[in-house]
């Protein structure tokens, strides 16, 4: 482990400074750690140090052969290097670290080690009573921030269908995570524990400014549909009318208390059996008044015919 | 991270670190960077000062060393800053402390914090990254401060399916939030024993003069559905439209493929399983649970009386 670190360290001290790029046998002579190895040996060792700085996040760069340089050569920019300087105060960086300690994303929170770059981690004991877990996608959520931080366009599978994406930005809403992007010149929501075969391409592009993951996002299930525009009117009973309001949330379709504490609740519907759902999940508290096929529709799910 | 990332990530932080802050203490050193020993720290900075560049004479490798109780090290101006985050260490980061302030339980110094890391790891952070939490803050707030200090609340809290209304002492463990929702765990006194509460099923949380030993550790959120003795079990099939069901609820998954699976649901309240069932329509069966069966009619009988006035 010591002759292991000592190398990497002289490796990167190396390329750090070394101002162009070097080929594996430069690095092999100069390079203090690699030189009594024969070649297969070296080649292998090479391949995991190389393999191990990139997944610590070090820029170190493949060099493809051009003009007068006849071998595959490695650099490491030094300006891409280093962790930009957030410039937190030492109160902020304890908060940032409580929180890094209470929120978990797939199934652990942030290691210690992306605290030690900021600084350094703050010693605590202390188990606060609070925690949110946000989902198990951590490798292709990694992949997307990659994408949409550099403007790197997505290809991935979704839906049964190859595609290509610029990825605008991520969202975490109601228990899952969503990709907001453009496909085709459309805007679309994509669920990212949906995707597979995700690749962050080399192609950028330039963002459209007037999209943002927020405005994309801000929408109740039964308003995720592709059917035309509905509009149903739902009461629900004095005993949940408090529970409804609550989950309705800050988009609020028109509310109308009415003088025995139910409340009506009027909304517009393009995904139908997404309104079904919801309304059932007031189990015998709610009931559709309007319109009528909207009725007819929930009673065939109740009968379990549809 | 294997081993030696870690390691090397520790010594490559640690390194800009105490060049940026001459004088620091050993103790410091070690809080900071997570040494558990002046001896484990000493042995980093020993290999540090026999690493450097080529030609690795006295001019060319780095100084690391201890004097009195004082780190110091020189020499190593190409690791003047530490390597960057990776994309998931920024993206957690960002999200954790997102995830924080969403919940209405960030302070003003986790505000700028993200604002300032945001703005230093990715361009027009706020229009890149969202976290929504459907936080209920004033409760979580409650229940928060009454498990930090071991302080009995009484809740007022709507049973999930049949609309009961119950109001019990609980002595709160932990608020914590999960595939999409909030719950605070704890004992509750009228059930005599431990379980979960959905947040936006309390309406009203009240903290009493009473306390209680929290339990040390302090327990960490259940990993799923916290069973108890009065559960029933029901086993249903689950066809293709209904598979979502699989990312929004924890169950036991007895069978899967492509097409179909089928789980066991097991519940204190069956009224919660015929529920579910009736919303999922033709998307599932119930193979196996008479309690849920039982409650299933029921539901349909009260549900079809409600909607025969046309």
């Amino acid at each position: 482990m010591k002759n292991v670190l000592e190398r990497l360290l002289n490796l990167l001290a190396f390329l750090l400074t070394v101002g162009r790029p070097v080929s594996a046998e430069e690095i092999r002579q100069t390079v203090a750690g690699y030189d009594p190895e024969g070649d297969e040996a070296f080649r292998r060792m090479f391949e995991r140090d190389k393999d191990l700085l990139r997944r610590m996040g070090i820029p170190l760069e493949t060099v493809q052969p051009t003009g007068s340089r006849t071998e595959v050569s490695y650099s490491i920019d030094p300006r891409k290097y280093g962790v930009p300087d957030p410039d937190l105060t030492e109160d902020e960086r304890a908060a940032l670290w409580f929180a890094s300690q209470v929120v978990r994303i797939g199934g652990k929170t942030s290691d210690a080690g992306s605290f030690m770059k900021l600084g350094g981690t703050i010693t605590s004991d202390a188990l606060e009573p609070l925690s949110a877990d946000l989902g198990e996608e951590a490798d292709v959520l990694a992949d997307m921030y990659e994408a949409v931080s550099g403007r790197r366009r997505l290809r991935l599978r979704y839906g049964d269908r190859e595609r290509t994406i610029s990825p605008y930005g991520l969202g975490h809403r109601r228990g899952h995570w969503y990709l907001v992007g453009v496909e085709k010149g459309e805007t679309k929501v994509f669920r990212v524990d949906r995707m597979s075969n995700v690749a962050v391409t080399d192609d950028t592009f330039d963002r459209d400014l007037a999209i943002t993951v927020a405005a994309e996002l801000e929408s109740h299930p039964w308003e995720a549909g592709r059917e035309p525009s509905v509009t149903a009117t739902v009461r629900i009973d004095p005993d949940l009318a408090w529970w409804a309001v609550r989950r309705l949330g800050r988009s609020t379709p028109t509310l109308d208390h009415e003088p025995d504490g139910s409340l009506l609740i009027t909304l517009d519907v393009t995904n139908p059996d997404a309104f079904v759902g919801w309304v059932l999940g007031f189990g015998q508290s709610a009931e559709v008044l309007a319109p009528l096929e909207m009725r007819e529709r929930i009673v065939a799910r109740i009968k379990g015919e549809a | 991270m294997t081993r030696t990332a870690s390691h090397l990530t520790r010594i490559l932080a640690l390194i800009p670190w105490v060049i940026a802050h001459p004088g620091t203490s050993v103790q410091e050193v070690c809080d900071r960077f997570g040494y558990r020993s002046h001896r484990e720290l000493i042995r980093d900075l020993d290999l540090v000062f026999v690493c450097g560049l080529p030609g690795y004479g006295p001019g060319d490798l780095m100084v690391a060393y201890v004097e009195e109780d004082e780190v110091v090290v020189d020499m190593a101006d190409y690791f003047a800053t530490a390597p960057n985050l990776t994309a998931a260490e920024s993206l957690a980061l960002l999200a954790a402390g997102m995830t924080v302030l969403a919940s209405g339980q960030g302070s003003e110094e986790l505000g700028s914090a993200v604002e300032k890391l945001g703005r230093a790891l990715l361009p027009d952070a706020d229009e890149m990254l969202v976290v929504d939490m459907d936080a209920e803050p004033e409760l979580a707030t409650t229940l928060r401060n009454a498990a930090s200090g071991g302080q009995v609340v009484e809740i007022e809290y709507t049973g999930l399916a049949r609309g009961e209304h119950t109001v019990r002492e609980i002595e709160p463990w932990i608020v914590y939030a999960s595939m999409g929702n909030w719950y605070v765990s704890g004992h509750c006194r009228r059930a005599g024993g431990e379980r979960v509460f959905r947040l936006d099923r309390i309406r009203r949380a009240s903290p009493t003069d009473e306390t209680f030993d929290v339990p040390s550790p302090r327990p960490q959120p259940p990993d799923g559905y916290v069973a108890t003795e009065d559960d029933v079990v029901a086993t249903i099939e689950l066809k293709r439209g209904a598979l979502w069901v699989l990312e929004y609820y924890r169950l036991d998954v007895v069978e899967r493929d492509d097409d179909r699976a089928v789980v066991r649901f097991s519940t204190y309240e069956p009224l919660v399983a015929a529920q579910l069932l009736m919303r999922l329509g033709p998307h599932a069966t119930l193979l196996e649970g008479p309690e849920v069966e039982g409650a299933l009619t029921s539901l349909r009988t009260s549900l079809l009386a409600r909607y025969s006035g046309f």
